[in-house]
C-alpha cells in the first residue's frame, strides 16, 4: 500500500484558478478601467502575496516576524532605484543632481532584485537572532522595520533613495496595458498582471510548502525539540524560512510600489505589518487559500465596501448617527476583536481549497477496503 | 569483545544546586539491549538527554563510536556549585553538538512524554524522520526535481509504518491515536532516521500487559532487523528482565548497580531502592 494523494481537488482548484483569471481578464476590458474594482483587485493581489509570505513564516514555521513593511520597504525602493528611466532620472532626483544609479534593468529583474534585497537583510538578522532559542525574532524585525524607515529618508543617502522625497515615474501596473500607434489601450492587462506575479510567487510558496522541506518547516511548528531530535537543524531551517518569506514580501514590495505608482518610506509604517499579520489572522494561520480570501476581503473592506461609514448618509431627512470621518476604523476594529475573540480559526483554519471534501474522500477510500 | 557503542565518562548533570546525575560512567556494546532502571526523578530522561545534546552536561564526556559527542567541565558560575567529582579531568576539552548532528550520526530516540507532530498525520510523521538523510536542496525540492527520493521516502515511510503495526492508521491525525499506538509511532519515526543506536524512554508507559509483552517481543525483532543496538528506560519490570542483556541501576543519579538481569535481581542495594517502592 502506498499513500497517494487524489488528484481530483487539485484539478478543481486549477480550475478554479483558471476561472478567476479569465474572469478578471474579461472584466479589465468590459468595465471602466476607473471603477473600484480594478483597485480592490490589484492591491489584493499584492496584498495576497505578503500575506501568504508572512504565513510560511509565522503559520507554517511557527517564528513569530513583524519585519514585513520593512522588507517590503526594500523591494519597493530597490525596484523603484532601478527601473527609473533614465532620461527621467533628472526629473525625480532634483535634489540629487539625478541620483546615483544611471542605468536601468528590466521589470522582471528588478523584481527578483528587490527581493533578494530583502531577503539579504532578513539573512543578516536572522545570523545572530534565530540562533536563540527565544522568540526574539518579533523584537529584532520590528526594529528592523523602524530602521530601515529611518535610514531610507536620510538625507545623505540622498542620491540612492531620493531622501525623503518620493521615488516616482518608473514602470507601474498601467504600463503593462497594451497600446496602439496613437496611445489608445487596446488590451487591459494592468489587473491581470499582478494576478500572474502574485500567482506565479504564490503557486512557488506552495510548491516549497508541499516538499519534504515544508514538512520541516511544520515539524519546527509543531515541536522544536522532537523537530531537532529527528535530525532537522533548527538555525538552519529557520533561517531558511526567514530569507524565503522576505525574499516574497519584498516582491510584494515592488508590486506595492507599481500599484502606487510612488514609493515613499514614511508610508511603510508598523501600521502596515499589522494590517498583514491580521490578513493572516483572519484567514487562518497555517492556510494559503484563507491568507489570499482575506486579503481581498481586507481590501475590499478598507478600500471600497466600508468608505460609505466615513461619510454622512441621508436616509430622507434622517441623518443616519454616527457616520463620519474616522468611524470606518471603529467599525474594522470591532469587526477584529470579533474575529480574534470567536473565529481564532480564522476563514480556512489551516485548510486549503484543495483539503475541501476530503473527508468524504477518506469515506470513500475506507468503503473501498 | 564486541565493539562499543556508547560510552559515558563521569556524567555529572546540574541543574544550579539540583543534582539530576552524579558521576554516572557506563557502556554500551553493539548489539546489546541495555536497561536503565531506577526510581521516579532518578535521573534517567536527564541520562538520555545529555546524550542526545538536549542539555550540555556539567561535567564528563559521551562518546559515540569512540569518537565524543559532548565533553564539558565546571565553568564559570558553576565551578563554585559544583558538587560532583573530577572537576579538572575534561579541562581542555569542550565538545557540544547540537541533537540534530547527533541524531545525523546515528543515535534516534523517543520521548517519555510523547512529542508527536500534532498537525500532522501517522504517516507524515514518520516521513519527516527521513527529512535529515536527504540529498535535495530547498531548490531542486520546492521544483520537485527530487520525485525519487520524495517516492522512496514515502515508500519507506510506509513500510515503517507497516513494521509497527500502523499502516491502517496512516491518514490519522497522529495525536488522535490511543496512547499505545502513538508510542509505536515514535519508534517508527525514530527508525525512519536509520539510527544505529535506539534510545526508548518508558515505550511501555501508558500499555496493557498484552501489549506490554508485544512491545518486548518487537523491540528485540527491530534489533535484529535493524541492526540497532537498544538503549532503554523502563519501569516495566517483567519487559526489562525480559529482553535486557544488561541492566543498569542509579538512584538520585547515581549508579548503585549494574549487571545481568538474574545479578540485579539478586542485588541487595537495589532490592533496598526498590523496597515498598515498586513503581508498577
Ligand atoms: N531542566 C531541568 N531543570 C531543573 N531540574 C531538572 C530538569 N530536568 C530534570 N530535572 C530534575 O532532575 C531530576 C531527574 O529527573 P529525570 O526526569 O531525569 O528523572 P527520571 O529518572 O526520568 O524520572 P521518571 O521515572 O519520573 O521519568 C529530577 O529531580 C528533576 O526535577
Ligand atoms: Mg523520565
Amino acid at each position: 500500500m502506498k499513500s497517494k494523494q487524489s488528484k481530483r481537488p487539485f484539478i478543481i482548484t486549477w480550475v478554479v484558478v483558471a476561472v478567476i483569471y479569465l474572469a478578471v481578464f474579461i472584466a479589465e476590458q468590459k468595465l471602466p478601467a476607473t471603477s473600484m474594482l480594478f483597485t480592490v483587485l490589484k492591491k489584493g493581489a499584492t496584498y495576497a502575496l505578503v500575506a501568504v509570505s508572512m504565513n510560511l513564516l509565522n503559520g507554517f514555521t511557527g517564528i513569530f516576524s513583524l519585519g514585513q513593511a520593512g522588507f517590503m520597504l526594500v523591494g519597493a525602493y530597490v525596484y523603484g532605484i532601478f527601473t527609473i528611466p533614465v532620461e527621467l532620472r533628472a526629473q525625480v532626483y532634483q535634489y540629487y543632481d539625478g541620483g546615483l544609479v544611471q542605468f536601468t534593468v528590466p521589470v522582471v529583474l528588478a523584481m527578483i532584485m528587490a527581493g533578494l534585497a530583502a531577503a539579504f537583510f532578513a539573512f543578516l538578522i536572522g545570523l545572530p537572532v534565530l540562533r536563540l532559542k527565544s522568540d526574539y525574532l518579533a523584537i529584532a524585525t520590528l526594529g528592523f522595520a523602524e530602521i530601515v524607515r529611518a535610514i531610507f529618508q536620510w538625507n545623505n543617502l540622498g542620491p540612492l533613495t531620493n531622501g525623503s522625497n518620493m521615488l516616482r515615474l518608473f514602470p507601474n501596473f498601467n504600463d503593462f496595458n497594451l497600446r496602439d500607434a496613437d496611445g489608445n489601450v487596446t488590451v487591459y492587462l494592468s489587473t491581470l498582471i499582478p494576478f500572474i506575479i502574485s500567482g506565479v510567487c504564490i503557486f512557488l510558496i506552495v510548491l516549497l510548502i508541499r516538499s519534504n522541506y515544508g514538512r520541516a518547516f511544520k515539524a519546527i511548528r509543531d515541536d522544536e525539540v522532537a523537530a531537532e531530535a529527528m535530525g532537522i537543524n533548527l538555525a538552519h531551517h529557520k533561517q531558511l524560512a526567514f530569507c524565503i518569506s522576505s525574499f516574497f514580501a519584498g516582491v510584494g514590495g515592488a508590486m506595492l510600489a507599481m500599484y502606487q505608482t510612488t514609493v515613499q518610506a514614511k508610508s511603510f509604517t508598523t501600521a502596515m505589518t499589522y494590517e498583514i499579520l491580521l490578513i493572516v489572522v483572519i484567514g487562518g494561520i497555517g492556510s494559503v487559500t484563507g491568507s489570499v480570501i482575506s486579503s481581498f476581503l481586507f481590501v475590499a473592506c478598507s478600500e471600497w465596501w466600508l468608505r460609505f461609514l466615513d461619510e454622512k448618509q441621508m436616509i430622507g431627512d434622517f441623518e443616519v448617527p454616527f457616520l463620519r470621518n474616522g468611524f470606518r476604523l471603529v467599525v474594522f476594529s470591532v469587526i477584529i476583536m470579533i474575529v480574534v475573540l470567536f473565529f481564532r480559526r480564522g476563514i480556512m483554519g489551516d485548510k486549503e481549497l484543495w483539503d475541501l471534501g476530503s473527508g468524504a474522500k477518506k469515506q470513500e477510500r475506507r468503503a473501498a477496503k | 569483545m564486541s565493539k562499543n557503542v556508547l560510552r559515558l565518562e563521569n556524567i555529572t548533570m546540574q541543574f544550579g544546586g539540583v543534582v539530576a546525575i552524579n558521576d554516572l560512567s557506563m557502556r554500551i556494546d553493539e548489539g546489546e539491549i541495555v536497561a536503565l532502571i531506577g526510581p521516579n526523578g532518578a535521573g534517567k530522561t536527564t541520562a538520555f538527554n545529555c546524550i542526545t545534546g538536549v542539555y550540555e552536561p556539567t561535567n564528563g564526556a559521551v562518546y559515540f563510536h569512540d569518537k565524543v559527542i559532548a565533553a564539558a567541565h565546571p565553568t564559570g558560575k558553576m565551578k563554585r556549585m559544583y558538587a560532583g567529582n573530577d572537576p579538572e579531568k575534561f579541562k581542555g576539552m569542550h565538545v557540544q553538538m547540537t541533537p540534530d548532528k547527533i541524531t545525523h550520526m546515528g543515535i534516534a530516540r523517543t520521548f517519555q512524554n510523547i512529542r508527536l507532530f500534532k498537525s500532522q498525520t501517522a504517516f507524515e510523521n514518520v516521513l519527516i524522520g527521513t527529512h535529515l538523510r536527504r540529498t535535495s536542496n530547498v531548490f531542486s525540492a520546492t521544483f520537485h526535481l527530487n520525485d525519487k527520493e520524495e517516492n522512496r521516502n514515502r515508500e519507506k515511510a510506509m513500510e515503517l509504518l507497516d513494521i509497527v503495526g500502523l499502516a491502517d492508521v496512516a491518514e490519522e491525525k497522529a495525536t488522535s491515536l490511543p496512547y499505545g499506538k502513538q508510542r509505536r509511532l515514535e519508534i517508527a519515526r525514530a527508525l525512519a532516521t536509520e539510527p544505529t543506536l535506539l534510545l526508548l524512554d518508558e515505550p511501555a508507559a501508558g500499555m496493557n500487559p498484552q501489549e506490554t509483552i508485544e512491545l518486548g517481543q518487537f523491540i528485540q525483532q527491530i534489533k535484529n532487523d535493524f541492526n540497532l543496538t537498544v538503549f532503554v528506560i523502563e519501569h516495566h519490570m517483567d519487559l526489562v528482565m525480559g529482553i535486557s542483556d544488561r541492566i543498569y541501576v542509579i538512584e538520585f543519579g547515581k549508579q548503585i548497580a549494574e549487571g545481568t538481569p538474574e545479578e540485579i535481581q539478586n542485588n541487595q542495594a537495589v532490592i533496598d531502592a526498590y523496597l515498598g517502592g515498586n513503581d508498577e
